[in-house]
């Protein structure tokens, strides 16, 4: 593997030489886990990396320019949290390889900003030590003084400066404050000298050449920092009441299980009420464009390459952006709320049985929004097998890209019926059953792989419980609006320029009168090779298309087939995808369909980043096999089951 | 891992050393003093990393619904396995308060 995460030895320093000139000065942001590091990058550099109220988000390091004032900018780089610098996992090494100048397309920083959690002061200050071995520029945040004054804590931050030798700001990251405090020592910064030998290895939570324990190189160093904690009056803040009420209910014996579930039910059952007024508006305001359109374009080959094209193909997926919305507001709550963590928590058990890290279930969890930051954020997890059987079975996990594909069939073959009362319909339970197949089948594959290939005891599991936050509506807003930006995007591209190819090949071979029947044309020819392979499963060559488009990724399938049924009905402008389905499809092909797109592995981004990941194309090519073999099988026995 | 034993036992009487209490063993809400992890170097550096160290003070706050414990150390919360709590020697400070 020699991505950037894992430089080969030494190989830093030499390079960081040459990309010296004419640079700006480098500032390293470190510090624990969640410890708001990411939230002042955003503020001093008006970027919007992700955010989020649990330990382990950012796991890749990011640059970006602070512009400290009209003459003077700096290059920021956001890191992986880290707790100490053994760089057990591939993340933790992004950030000491960072500092110990050791990434081939970054130098070493010229000053670091350490930005520690003031709440919990002693253990926090556990990395001042090793940081200040760099011998570098630092500055001392300490961030959540918000959380220390109003629990009743304090500290002489000045005495604190005075002791350690280095400056220190008071910072609440969340609403700004002190952040000019920061940015002021960030202008102060020079390029330093680069005759110095490079600082490699300095970094280690054991002092190298020393004898010592690593057991006892802690506890040396822990007495060292209490001695300052006591010599700063450092007041602990008290409990902090909210998040000891809400643990009694969200780890509760009873209700902890029970929330857990409604809060899963809940979310199924709004995205299809909730978003149905919504997604409503979207398609009539498609298709009434489309209609607009339609009038004023004379009729020809443009007006059908616009009209039964692109508008009923791109269309046709534009019209689940509530859906994801709803989707993405709700793992918003849960992941800036703190119950992320709470969750991992509870499922810790399933996941010991199975075989994994309870450390792994947060990037699972964020594997429902989509896989390849997923896949990232397996670094956490420390074992390099459990890491690979992590990244194995997070694309079961349902990603949102899925979402489009189970709602335009959901919508079409199953009726809108209540099933439990109000709580539930039949629409939300096959949704819900799609997603516990996904998880089933994790689960099952990752019981075979941990007792075959990827044999290897199970790691301890040490899980940070950050305090519950009230998640602020700017940053949920501004989150969905960066989603629906991802979302128009790729339907912007991916799909539009897809629609074009299709509905192209739809044109020809041309006869005399104008195009040819769809089944004539080369398109219509392409689908009918593939057709043998898949009519075993119930689908006609059109579906057929839409699974080859779809290798691009998922929810292209419903722009391809919005695309072909818009073409072959090009006499009828609204969108007739759903109709149309029920025509060409029977009821148990369409569950045939949802259980294929269920378990296979349609989306190349997310074979592009196992690649990385993984380092080399073996992973990604079984895992493709092996999750094409399970959607062929599973769908092909759905439609004889159903 | 006797070698790893902290000297800041030496100062101890010797009969309330010798009691070997595990964390999995104390009653929830009883603060205790951790004496010793039983745990080789490479799993115990989480908990060392995290202030989880011989000679802190530990209280099991919650148990999860699996039956897991939930502590609290320096002002953070940590969630266990009870594995991991099982292996932790530790020594009472107080009585129930
Ligand atoms: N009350 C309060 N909350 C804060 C402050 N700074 C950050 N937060 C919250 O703390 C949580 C963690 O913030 P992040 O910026 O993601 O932390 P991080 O250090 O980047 O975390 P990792 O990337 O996981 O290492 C988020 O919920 C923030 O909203 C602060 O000064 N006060
Ligand atoms: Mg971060």
């Amino acid at each position: 593997m020699r991505d950037l995460s894992t430089p080969t030895e030494g190989s830093g320093y030499a390079s960081a030489q040459v990309k010296d000139e004419a640079r700006s000065p480098l500032i390293a942001l470190i510090g624990p886990p969640n410890s708001g590091k990411t939230t002042l990058f955003n503020r001093l550099t008006g970027l919007r990396q992700k955010v989020a109220n649990y330990p382990g988000v950012t796991v890749e390091k990011y640059v970006g320019q602070v512009q400290c004032n009209l003459e003077r900018t700096v290059e920021l780089v956001d890191l992986p949290g880290v707790h100490g610098f053994s760089a057990r996992t591939l993340d933790e090494r992004v950030t000491r390889d960072m500092l110990e100048g050791r990434l081939e397309d970054l130098s070493a920083p010229d000053a670091v900003v350490l930005i520690v959690d003031c709440t919990r002061l002693e253990s926090q200050l556990m990395l001042v030590e090793p940081v200040l071995k760099l011998e570098i520029p630092t500055l001392l945040v300490l961030n959540m003084w918000d959380e220390l004054e109003e629990r009743g804590g304090n500290l002489d931050h000045m005495k604190l400066a005075h002791l350690l030798g280095v400056e220190v700001v008071k910072t609440n990251a969340r609403v700004g404050v002190g952040v000019d405090q920061v940015k002021e020592f960030l202008s102060g910064v020079e390029i330093r000298q680069r005759g110095l030998p490079p600082p490699v290895h300095v970094l280690s939570n054991v002092p190298r050449g020393l004898p010592l324990p690593m057991i006892d190189a802690f506890t040396e160093r822990r007495r060292r920092v209490d001695k300052v904690v006591d010599r700063v009056s450092f007041v602990r803040p008290g409990p902090a009441r909210s998040t000891e009420g809400l643990d009694a209910i969200f780890l509760h014996r009873i209700w902890g299980p029970l929330v857990f579930l409604a809060v899963v039910l809940i979310v199924f059952q709004s995205i299809f009420t909730w978003a149905v007024p919504l997604m409503n508006g979207v398609e009539l305001l498609i298709t009434s464009s489309g209609e607009w359109l339609a009038n004023r374009l004379s009729d020809g080959w443009f007006r059908s390459l616009l009209i039964d094209g692109v508008w009923a193909g791109v269309g046709s997926v534009v019209v689940f952006l509530p859906q994801i919305l709803v989707l993405f507001l709700f793992l918003g709550i849960l992941e800036d709320s703190g119950y992320m963590a709470r969750a991992a928590v509870i499922a810790d058990r399933v996941m010991y049985r199975v075989g994994l890290q309870g450390r792994a279930f947060l990037p699972l969890l964020s594997g429902y929004a989509c896989a390849v930051p997923a896949i990232l954020a397996a670094r956490t997890v420390e074992d390099e097998r459990d890491r690979l059987a992590t990244i194995f079975i997070t694309p079961f996990m349902t990603c949102s890209a899925r979402l489009p594909v189970y709602a335009l069939l959901i919508a079409a073959f199953i009726p809108d019926r209540p099933l439990i009362g109000w709580l539930m319909g039949y629409r939300a339970a096959v949704l819900l059953g799609l997603y516990g197949l996904g998880i089933m089948a994790a689960v099952v594959t990752a019981f075979l792989l941990k007792r075959t290939l990827l044999r290897a005891e199970p790691g301890s599991f040490v899980m940070d419980l950050p305090p519950y936050r009230l998640p602020s509506a700017r940053s949920i807003g501004l989150r969905l609006l960066d989603r629906s930006k991802i979302f128009l995007r790729r339907a912007g591209r991916v799909i539009f320029a897809v629609t074009i190819v299709l509905w192209m090949l739809t044109q020809f071979p041309r006869l005399d009168a104008g195009p040819p029947p769809i089944e004539e044309s080369a398109l219509g020819r392409i689908g009918q090779v593939i057709e043998p392979a898949i009519e075993p499963l119930g689908f006609d060559w059109r579906i057929g298309i839409g699974l080859v488009t779809s290798l691009a990724a998922r929810e292209v399938i419903v722009g391809t087939l919005g695309t072909i049924y818009g073409v072959e009905n090009a006499s009828d402008d609204s969108m007739v995808l759903q109709e149309t389905l029920r025509r060409n499809l029977t009821p148990a092909a369409a569950i045939g369909l949802l259980v294929f797109f269920a378990f296979a592995l349609q989306c190349m981004s997310t074979v592009a980043v196992m690649r990385r990941e993984t380092g080399g194309w073996k992973w990604p090519m079984l895992q493709f096999c092996y999750m094409l073999v399970l959607a062929y099988s599973g769908a092909f026995i759905a439609v004889r089951v159903f | 891992m006797g070698s790893t034993a902290p000297e800041s036992m030496s100062g101890l009487p010797k009969e309330e050393a010798d009691v070997e209490l595990r964390l999995g063993d104390i009653p929830l809400r009883q603060t205790v003093e951790l004496v010793r992890i039983d745990l080789p170097a490479d799993r115990a550096e989480p908990l060392l990393e995290r202030g989880v160290l011989p000679g802190c003070r530990i209280c099991p706050v919650r148990s999860s619904p699996t039956g897991d414990p939930i502590i609290s150390v320096d002002g953070s919360l940590l969630a266990l396995r009870r594995e991991t709590a099982d292996c932790l020697c530790v020594r009472l400070l107080s009585d129930f308060s």
